[in-house]
């Protein structure tokens, strides 16, 4: 019998009872075949491969990491909370050093959820790996953070929660936004003005095949990630990369998908999308299992698989060279019309439309980023959306100053007298406090 | 009448026993080499009380097969292997003739590739040119489809003197387990047949004929002579299903509980949820193989009464080395017994020897032998707690997969210790003060699991499976595989499982179940979903009859059950 070369635990937790829809993608049946094939491959039989139960996340866990508005409990369910829950099972056995690595295999996913949630965007409603690494910052010493985002959809959630933190870097590879939801991870997004080079996008043409992936792998994302030097490496497992996948256009696949884990060598893995469930996901995942932990995964073929179904045109091998060095150079020396520059008084500014296509809502905001010379800075945004209008977010950054701190307390105790918001929250990540003002009058 | 015989690694019990109670009990020597004469020895003492005329029922736990494959005394398997995609089946390897066989199937059942007939025949014929007359023929996936298993089998018709499919096993999904299982099962199949022979034989010639003849399972059900024939690795390990199964009969336990059982130089401990003693998720290991044989959740801890005390530079060392007995008996190492004869005042054999030895020892430590014994004591009762609770949490971590089980979950909290086994008597008021739990010692602990195997009733499982889209209904164990209608649903299914189980359970075994002593244990239905529209239903329930006590003798043994 084999024996995993490194130990793994598997926070398994399939949410059999529910579904965003009864037909939607995100539905009960999703992880249904994976764990058939899990078990009848005796997986978690395997010497050093054991199952965990997740952990149920507190609504401080939610609350340290998202504006919600009105307020936390109206975005998240049960499900939401024991999926986050599982991600900060799996980090807990990474951190607690109970296990080598670490794989959340949990649904519902996560990384269209950004900073601000007034409902669901992308089949998610709060963000599963943010909630697991601010967990992760918060009871254990680990400081620099990487996330690389495998999913073929641009992780905008992930990267608007870590576009002002220059201690967590976010890379994604994901399929062009030209051709895909949601429509955004272009070489330029490359983070906010105080953490320049902490966000990359690698975005990659449709049918990009095996070579594709694991090209940028080797030439953009290692080297960058060697760069970062972090303490510790997160996968964004999405599937939905697999060339069976309904909803996408890419020609990767498990042997692909297991190569990438074994080279990438993530301490802690965590779901998130693919929705070819009996074609793709019991081979994906079983695949990044084996890899991960050591072991022979080299007759793990998909059973539709054609050598054909995987390969890529030789101009999207062209285009990609191109689209590496061009990610790399931005990383290294971005250019200076990439850094946004925008001011008012000492804060930097941004406005963003966002439209949740799961809960078919329209949101407007306004990030003001205090330039700070000791801090990453001050954050407050204003947002206001089709269900809940004139709110305010306020965040002190977990490595803030007394003067931010001092600001942003401030600005709490200000605005609520101000009368302009009806609904405020304050985000202490100094203290791992959230404070909330809500006018219902 | 029943009889009850459990052939344990010491000790061979006997029980006869009438609805009113106790009739003769006996305990004689296990003999390795000859497990077969230790069961007639028993039976003679037995009878030198009572003709056994009017038995009805004589039931054997038997260490036979455990000990066959623990020493790697096994036939020849051909082991028949046909795998879809996923890990290298290469990797399963077990026996000496093992083939993999081109074919597979899909985590639905659907076939990928078709088997490869022409291998399978050449494959048959060069085992039988060495001589393998025994074969296990196990798919991936069959479960889902037993069909390249039947395929396979087919071809082997007539020309071997045994076979096991693996869908035949269990409805359980692991595929190497049930290529060990099948393995083992045919493995053992020879040997286990000649001893059922002799068995019968030496009954008629002792004049005793009960009209039942069952075998004792790992799970603590039964299974008929018969059926063992055909699945005789299910009586493997079935010695700590017989003692929960006694203490089960005496106590009628209704709450979470702990059992400890101490011998000689183990405790085996067991837990059990509401009264029901815990069954294994995912079922035993056998020599580092992990098996779909259930069993009894039971752990067993290197602790017992002749565990050898020596010290060390860490201080007090107890067990797992056994030294020949205590010192109370003879032997030259103090052991736990002999730190109990002082503790306890027991006057328990040569009390000055048990003395003595504890003396020696107390120098160490510049303490009194009285405080020296004292002091074993406490050790041994403080590592049987931290084996409990590692268990429990242990169980208390299971997976659940459903929203609503997660926040629902109900974690075992144990009210109660049962206490059975020689040594273990003397240690329960230690017991009970370290675990903080009261502590049960049943009357007739020391023939606890003769009386297991006499009352224990049968077993069973059976896992149902429907695909509506395919419009296929596969119940494993019972060998259903059939078509159903396209609006088959989760109803029908809970009453064909249970249905079929009873039907086959009356057929096959002679045996009436009530379809109210069914439990189905898990179940689920799911949309198939096709781009956006639903095209069918994946139906699954799983039923069993747990085990319990025969209830035309559930008073026999009953105790009173009094705690301390
Ligand atoms: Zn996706
Ligand atoms: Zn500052």
């Amino acid at each position: 019998m084999q024996r995993a070369v490194n130990s793994m635990g598997i926070v398994f937790f399939p949410a059999f009872d529910w579904a965003i829809s009864p037909t939607h993608p995100e539905r009960q049946e999703r992880l249904l075949y994976t764990m058939d094939q899990l078990k009848e491959e005796g997986i978690f039989d395997l010497p050093g491969i054991r199952e965990y139960k997740p952990d149920v996340a507190k609504m401080e866990d939610i609350r340290r990491v998202h504006f919600c508005f009105p307020d936390t409990g109206s975005n998240v369910t049960s499900s939401h909370l024991i999926s986050a829950g599982g991600a900060m099972k799996a980090a807990k056995l990474f951190a607690e050093k109970q296990e080598d690595k670490s794989f959340a295999l949990v649904r519902p996913p996560g990384h269209h959820a950004m900073k601000v949630v007034h409902g669901g965007r992308g089949f998610c409603n709060v963000n599963m790996e943010a909630i697991m690494v601010e967990s992760l910052r918060d009871d254990y010493a680990i400081k620099k953070v990487a996330i690389v985002d495998t999913d073929c959809h641009h992780g905008d959630g992930t990267q608007d929660i870590y576009w002002h933190d220059p201690d967590v870097l976010y890379i994604s590879m994901h399929q062009d936004g030209r051709t895909m939801f949601p429509g955004t991870g272009f070489p330029g997004e490359i983070g906010g003005p105080k953490a320049r080079g902490t966000t990359v996008n690698i975005p990659l043409p449709p049918h990009t095949g095996n070579e594709g992936f694991l090209y940028v792998l080797q030439n953009v994302i290692m080297p960058i990630l060697k760069d970062f030097q972090p303490d510790i490496i997160v996968n964004s497992a999405g599937q939905d990369n697999h060339f069976t996948d309904p909803i996408t256009n890419m020609n990767f696949s498990a042997q692909g998908y297991a190569e990438l884990s074994r080279i990438l060598n993530p301490d802690i893995v965590v779901l998130e999308g693919g929705y070819s469930i009996q074609g793709a996901l019991p081979y994906v995942n079983l695949g990044i299992i084996l890899a991960l932990t050591g072991l022979d995964y080299s007759y793990v073929l998909e059973p539709n698989y054609r050598p054909e179904a995987v390969q890529q045109e030789d101009r999207i091998t062209d285009y990609l060279k191109k689209v590496s060095d061009a990610v790399l150079k931005q990383n290294r020396s971005p250019d200076t019309d990439a850094i946004s520059r925008e001011r008012e008084g000492k804060f930097f500014v941004r406005s963003k439309e966002i439209f949740y296509d799961t809960a078919y809502i329209t949101e407007r905001q306004r990030e003001y980023l205090l330039d700070c010379d000791h801090c990453p800075g001050l954050l407050a945004i204003e947002s206001s959306s089709s269900r809940t209008r004139n709110c305010l977010g306020l965040e002190i950054p977990k490595t803030g100053c007394e003067k931010c701190t001092e600001l942003g307390l401030q600005m709490f105790e200000q605005s609520q007298k101000e009368g302009r918001f009806k609904n405020i929250q304050l985000i202490d990540r100094i203290h791992g406090e959230s404070l909330r003002y809500r006018d219902d009058a | 009448m029943i009889l009850g015989i459990d052939v344990g690694g010491t000790h061979t019990d006997a029980v006869l026993l009438s609805r009113e109670g106790m009739v003769a009990s006996a305990k004689v020597a296990t003999n390795h080499e000859d497990l077969l004469g230790s069961i007639r020895l028993a039976l003679g003492e037995i009878l030198k009380h009572d003709s056994m005329e009017g038995l009805k029922r004589f039931n054997l736990s038997t260490t036979l097969c455990t000990n066959a494959i623990v020493q790697d005394e096994l036939d020849a398997v051909g082991v028949l292997v046909s795998a879809g995609p996923g890990i290298d089946p290469a990797h399963f390897r077990i026996g000496t003739a093992y083939s993999l066989i081109r074919g597979g199937l899909d985590h639905r059942g659907t076939e990928l590739t078709p088997l490869d007939l022409e291998q399978v025949k050449g494959v048959v014929q060069d085992c039988r040119l060495q001589g393998v007359k025994v074969f296990s023929l196990v798919g991936k996936f069959s479960p889902r489809n037993p069909d390249h298993e039947q395929q396979m089998a087919a071809v082997l018709e007539g020309k071997c003197d045994f076979m096991t499919l693996g869908h035949s096993l269990s409805g359980q999904l692991n595929f190497p387990r049930r290529i060990a299982t099948a393995y083992y099962n045919s493995a053992v199949w020879p040997m286990f047949n000649r001893f059922a022979n002799s068995v019968s034989q030496s009954l008629e010639e002792l004049g005793v004929s009960p009209p039942h003849l069952n075998i004792l399972k790992a799970d603590g059900g039964t299974m008929t002579m018969n059926q063992a024939r055909q699945m005789p690795v299910e009586s493997i390990f079935s010695g700590p299903s017989a003692s929960i199964m006694g203490c089960v009969a005496m106590c009628r336990p209704e709450q979470d509980a702990i059992l400890l059982d101490m011998g000689g130089t183990t405790t085996d401990m067991a837990v059990f949820a509401s009264g029901d003693p815990l069954i294994e998720t995912e079922s035993m290991d056998l020599v580092h193989r992990p098996t779909l044989v259930r069993a009894m959740k039971t752990r067993s801890i290197g602790l017992g009464g002749d565990s050898a005390v020596s010290c060390s530079d860490q201080g007090l060392c107890i067990g797992p080395r056994r030294l020949g007995p205590c010192m109370a008996c003879g032997g030259q190492t103090p052991t736990v017994v002999d730190a109990l004869n002082l503790v306890q005042g027991l006057c328990f054999g040569d009390v000055g020897a048990s003395t003595a030895g504890i003396q020696e020892l107390a120098k160490t430590f510049q303490e009194s032998a009285q405080d020296c014994a004292k002091m074993i004591v406490q050790t041994v009762c403080r590592e049987l707690k931290r084996q409990a609770l590692e268990l429990l949490s242990r169980i208390n971590e299971r997976p659940v997969y459903t929203v609503h089980e997660l926040l629902e979950y109900r974690k075992i909290e144990p009210q109660k210790i049962y206490l059975i086994g020689g040594p273990g008597r003397m240690l329960a008021s230690f017991l009970q003060e370290t675990l903080g739990l009261p502590v049960v010692v049943p009357d007739h602990y020391q023939v606890a699991n003769a009386l297991g195997a006499a009352l224990a009733r049968p077993t069973m499982e059976a896992e149902l499976f429907a695909d509506t889209r395919k419009r296929v209904l596969t119940i494993p164990v019972l060998g259903v595989n059939e078509s159903v209608p396209s609006d088959y649903s989760l109803d029908q299914a809970r009453t064909d499982v249970v249905g079929r189980l009873c039907r086959h359970l009356a057929d096959r075994l002679d045996w009436n179940v009530s379809p109210a002593d069914v439990e189905i244990v898990e179940e689920s239905e799911m949309n198939m979903v096709n781009d956006v529209s639903q095209v069918g239903r994946d139906i699954r329930v799983k039923s069993q009859i747990k085990p319990g006590i025969v209830p035309d003798y559930d008073q026999a043994v009953r105790c009173v059950c009094k705690e301390l």
